[in-house]
């Protein structure tokens, strides 16, 4: 398993969470800062800026996995290393309350406590991002997103906010809010591939569930994405996927509407016309190709083919076959 | 291709220090007074073809020997990450995956809670399964 405390993978399963916790009294052993006074201290330590990641990463795997005494000691280093008063103590120092309270009540005392900080000093994003976590947590979704609203308000260039104001919204049904803040995102990081698919997954979603007449737009505008995000990245399954979805489910629309109702360009609004049903067809048989070479080389596992996800892969043969079987009929 | 950009250094480096040696014996053997002719006190051909081709086999094994060029073309490269995802390349050393995932993980608004629930979930079900 190539996990390490250093550098963790992004996904952490439960299988690496408790590896990577399992460390504990092998790092926790040893103690980073020396006890020597000043001058000394400074040539006698084992400190490098390593360790604090280390212990950070440690203190969350091992929130994860329940052992409170080795995350308590870490948090515990941590604070006497960086002080009480500083953003991202208080923050990792919330986050263990917030896992270690037994009940509401609990939970309600950490959020005054956030509360009472941010009262102090509103600049303290670490704590304000604690909040809306713990607000989301507790299933208040609505008081989470006002306060995501004032975050993204005073703070507009911070993707992260912007993509989990998106995911809350989602979570509430409110696709346009959380496309817009999609396209924020997007603002900041033009080039981020996933987050073109992902703008191309809440299309896809806000269309199938809209009335008929906007549908045929929406997933016209959400096959455009996934072109785009295949545009930013070769051989991207997930873009690959969504392709295939958006221009099986446009032939078949376009087909039943042969004449769409506006064929041009619309230069006063600037909605793009609807793609040719060569065209649309041509992408559908590039998606094929594509996605069949993808789950062929990941799945054998070919040199330099390893990265992809299994689960995807075989969500991807499963969405090929049903095509085939379609054809079979 | 390791073997081939080695025996070729070595070949070279072999070679440049016996023409450098070479020249040096050749410059202290020929007597230097101002009577000889500049003709004879030239290096021989052979030593300067055996130092030019000395070189010449240096660089074409260090080029051999570089690693593969990273690609430099973003969809090439996004494609790269996302073909072969997180892998460890040499010890210690990570090459790493998607660096827009952090845009879905979202570190800052980590729900600890309901992590901790996925792994005491996970711990039950393999229980149940082991028993």
């Amino acid at each position: 398993m190539s996990a390490s405390l250093l550098d963790p993978p992004p996904h952490i399963s439960p299988q690496t969470a408790l590896y990577l916790s399992q460390q504990a009294p092998h790092i926790l052993k040893s103690s980073p800062t020396s006890s020597l006074p000043w001058p000394l201290s400074l040539l006698f330590t084992s400190e490098t800026p390593e360790t604090w990641a280390v212990h950070e990463n440690l203190l969350l795997s091992c929130l994860r996995t329940g052992d409170d005494k080795s995350a308590r000691l870490c948090l515990d280093r941590m604070i006497a290393r960086f002080g009480d008063d500083n953003e991202r103590m208080m923050a990792l120092k919330g986050m263990y309350e917030e896992a270690t309270a037994v009940d509401k009540a609990g939970l309600e005392k950490v959020l005054k406590e956030y509360e009472k900080i941010l009262a102090a000093d509103p600049t303290n994003m670490a704590v304000r991002k604690r909040r809306i976590a713990l607000l989301r947590s507790m299933s208040r979704p609505a008081d989470a997103i006002a306060g995501l609203v004032e975050l993204v308000d005073s703070s507009p260039t911070d993707a992260e906010a912007w993509a989990e104001l998106s995911d809350l919204y989602v979570s509430q049904n409110m696709h346009a809010q959380a496309i817009f803040s999609l396209e924020e995102v997007l603002l900041i990081t033009p080039n981020a591939w996933n987050v073109h698919a992902r703008m191309g997954e809440l299309l896809y979603l806000s269309a199938t569930a809209s009335a008929s007449g906007a549908t045929l737009k929406g997933i016209t505008e959400s096959m455009r994405r996934f072109c785009r995000s295949i545009e930013l990245c070769d051989d991207y399954l997930r873009g690959y996927y969504g392709l295939k979805l958006t221009t099986q489910r446009l032939l078949s629309l376009l087909s039943t509407h042969p004449k769409p109702s506006h064929a041009t360009t619309d230069p006063t609004v600037g909605d793009l016309a609807a793609p040719s049903i060569v065209t649309v067809q041509k992408l559908h048989e590039l998606a094929t190709t594509k996605l069949a070479e993808i789950i062929r080389r990941g799945s054998s596992k070919e040199a330099g083919w390893s990265g992809y996800d299994q689960a995807e892969l075989i969500a991807a043969r499963e969405l090929l076959d049903r095509d085939a079987q379609k054809i079979e009929r | 291709m390791t073997l081939l950009s080695t025996s070729l250094n070595a070949l070279g480096l072999l070679l440049l220090t016996h023409a450098v040696y070479s020249a040096h014996e050749h410059t202290t053997l020929t007597p230097t007074s101002p009577s000889t002719t500049s003709l004879s006190a030239k290096l021989p051909f052979d030593i300067t073809l055996e130092l030019l081709s000395s070189v010449l086999l240096i660089c074409i094994g260090v080029v051999l020997a570089s690693p593969d060029l990273k690609p430099i073309q973003w969809s090439k490269w996004a494609g790269k990450l996302e073909r072969e995802g997180r892998k460890e390349v040499r010890e210690g050393e990570i090459q790493e995956g998607n660096p827009y995932l952090q845009l879905e993980v979202r570190k800052g608004f980590l729900d600890i809670r309901e992590k901790r629930k996925e792994f005491a979930d996970w711990v039950r079900k393999g229980a149940t399964s082991l028993s």
